[in-house]
């Protein structure tokens, strides 16, 4: 019986508290979530767009944090694996009590997970999945899933472009990774670089995380394209550079956006000569925002920021910035915060990028294109 | 036809990588009956102990070698006695469940030293193509031809030519008689698993000259092992070395000629039909228990 007392007395005593001060102190605290893949083939790209992330936080904090106290990341592993990811996503929200989601980087996993952070009206915001089919799954003004950079659309149309006018290939082969990420931009980039006159001699589907290209090579060899798109991760694309080069494959290479790696041109040597690669950040972006982003990840890192790094950083920042706005951590708040805010600047893309995202949740902004050249990517400008 | 000797040639480059491993795996899957899984883990570390040799310690592609084999072999017999013999003595079947968990502990210490990003071990060889006729090849898929025809030639005369070697080959064909004529299964089995760790090691350490090593790098290719192992028929070392070679021309061929998406179910397909008209595989010997 007294401790039935003791127990009550306690519960009131706790409610009178908390309503008083600790709910100041601690129901407000912001709690943010990141989904991303920290081992298996996708992780190199996962642990640079992490240190993006935590640089995004740890500027906040420095600043003040957000409501008046520091920001709480929970960083969970999905392992490029849509269960886990689906897995990494309930136990945010369930468990962590998120109100927002930096994530993830594989657009399959991305596909899934959106689906969950909807179902809990938490907005999600891509930590470097690509592909346009998860935003386009949104429901037109009232996204859930969004991604402050272009879609495979964009990019493919883009690189099209570019393969056939700036780099004067008529000709092109196209080499895909089989996910949706790699499907989804050579399907696109076949369509548009036929829509504008060139001519795809050949698509070949490649299983993620495969090394040996000599076969497939040998077959684009003997058609001669004169460039050869490659719509994968980094790992098979500095092997397929290599290869080609080795097997005596005389053709332009345009690489997809996750090839933007300075670990890409060390691994394929100096194969890696003469490759284009779609990109939408370099530390020597003309973007005045990315620039001052890249000097202070520089000072606190001692490195060079990467694509990954800057996607991290933008994708954090404006959930960061969004509850900002809203004024309490509260995810359906945040949402219609983040449909708003055309003003705030995107350190990815040309000067004067902002997060203007359209009614399904994607920023269109112009992508460029890099060019290897004495082992360095050089930023050809935005026309 | 062009097109055919290069995808011919690429085709014995990779078998010879399979080659290796399924012996390994022959070895110990086939003769001592230990399902292993970690032995893809076996061919990835192999791979990193060859990137520290040639790349943190700078002792040169050969001396990494012997690194690398002198490495797997201590491994290779840590193992077998402090895992899988005393687990085994309970029940044989935990083995395979254990197995299982060494992969994934193997695979993510690795991940935690090493971090994900491929690593490639240098060969010092000179680079660029070599041109055959109409074969592209380079110094360094010739050198993994060479050193697996090599390997494989010394193990066939260690079996035929050495004590272990005749326990091995009397045990792959009866193991209870060969315990009855009093065979030491323990000694054996402690040799036999270093050597196939040892061959596992080689071969990941010849492919991350050219395919560089991740974490993952074993996961794919010790299905492969034990396609080929049951497709040559369990314990038949000469089957192996056949079914390795058939296998990376096949899956070569198939993707020059059929696309890349189909390579790596052919082996799965080959395994079930051969399975079904022959249970005892491609090259294996069938006895009967009297």
């Amino acid at each position: 019986m007294a401790i039935w007392v003791k127990a009550a007395a306690a519960a009131g005593l706790s409610v009178m508290i908390s309503s008083v001060a600790i709910s100041a102190a601690f129901a407000e605290q912001l709690k943010l979530g990141v989904s991303l893949p920290l081992s298996g083939p996708a992780s190199l790209a996962g642990t640079s767009i992490r240190e993006g992330i935590e640089f995004a936080v740890k500027q906040a904090n420095q600043k003040g944090g957000v409501f008046d106290q520091d920001v709480k990341v929970f960083i969970e592993d999905d392992e490029g694996n849509p269960t886990k990811g689906v897995t990494a996503v309930r136990k945010l929200i369930e468990q962590d009590h998120v109100v927002g989601i930096s994530g993830t980087y594989v657009s399959a996993v991305a596909a899934a997970e959106s689906k969950v952070a909807k179902e809990y009206k938490v907005p999600m915001i891509s930590a470097g999945s690509t592909s346009s089919a998860v935003t386009d799954a949104n429901t037109a003004g009232d996204p859930w899933f969004f991604r402050a950079f272009p879609g495979s659309r964009a990019q493919a149309k883009q690189t099209a472009s570019d393969t056939l006018k700036k780099l004067n290939a008529k000709t092109v082969a196209v080499l895909y990774e089989n996910s949706i990420y790699g499907k989804s931009l050579a399907d696109e980039f076949k369509s548009n670089y036929e829509g504008i006159g060139g001519k795809v001699v050949a698509m070949e589907a490649y299983n993620p995380g495969d090394k040996d290209f000599y076969s497939s090579l040998t077959n684009v060899r003997a058609q001669s394209p004169s460039a050869v798109y490659i719509a994968g991760l980094m790992d098979s694309g500095a092997q397929i550079i290599k290869q080609a080069g080795e097997l005596g494959v005389q053709t332009q290479i345009v690489g997809s956006g996750s090839m933007m790696s300075d670990k890409l041109i060390e691994l394929a040597g100096p194969a890696s000569e003469g490759f284009a690669v779609s990109s939408m950040f370099e530390p020597s972006t003309p973007n005045k925002h990315g620039a001052e982003f890249a000097k202070e990840f520089r000072a606190a890192y001692k490195k060079e920021p990467d694509v990954y790094s800057a996607i991290g950083f933008d994708s954090m920042g404006l959930l960061i910035e969004a509850a900002r706005r809203a004024g309490k951590p509260d995810g359906a708040a945040m949402q219609k915060q983040l449909l708003n805010m055309p003003d705030f600047p995107l350190s990815q893309g040309p000067d004067r990028t902002t997060a203007k995202f359209d009614d399904k949740g994607s920023v269109e902004f112009k992508v460029g294109l890099a060019i290897v050249k004495n082992g360095k990517r050089e930023w050809l400008p935005f026309d | 036809m062009i097109l055919f000797q290069q995808f011919l040639a690429n085709g014995v480059v990779v078998g010879s990588s399979y080659v290796l491993v399924a012996l390994g795996l022959t070895l110990i899957f086939g003769i001592l009956k230990i399902v292993n899984f970690a032995h893809g883990e076996f061919y990835m570390l192999g791979g990193y102990v060859a990137v520290v040799g040639t790349q943190v310690l700078g002792i040169g592609p050969l001396p990494s070698i012997v690194l690398v084999i002198v490495v797997m072999v201590m491994l290779g017999w840590f193992i077998e006695r402090a895992i899988f013999v005393p687990i085994a003595k309970k029940d044989p079947t935990n083995v395979i469940i254990a197995s299982f968990g060494l992969s994934i502990l193997l695979q993510n210490i690795v991940l935690k030293i090493a971090g994900p990003e491929p690593m490639l071990a240098r060969s010092g060889l000179p680079r660029g193509a070599i041109q055959i006729g109409n074969i592209f090849l380079t110094s360094e898929r010739l050198a993994i031809v060479a050193l697996a025809a090599v390997t494989v030639t010394a193990l066939l005369v260690v079996l035929k030519y050495t004590w272990i070697g005749l326990s091995l080959r009397a045990m792959s064909e009866n193991a209870t008689v060969a315990r009855i004529c009093g065979i030491n299964v323990r000694r054996v089995g402690v040799v036999t698993f270093a050597i196939g760790a040892a061959l596992a090691g080689l071969a990941g350490a010849l492919m991350a000259t050219v395919f560089t090593v991740q974490p993952n790098a074993g996961s794919l290719i010790v299905m492969k092992a034990f396609v080929i192992v049951v497709l040559a028929g369990m314990g038949s070392i000469e089957g192996a070395i056949i079914a390795g070679l058939a296998l990376g021309i096949v899956e070569s061929l198939v993707t020059g000629y059929l696309g890349n998406g189909l390579r790596d179910i052919v082996g799965f397909i080959f395994v079930m039909g051969v399975l079904t008209i022959r249970p005892q595989g491609l090259f294996g010997i069938q006895t009967d228990r009297s």
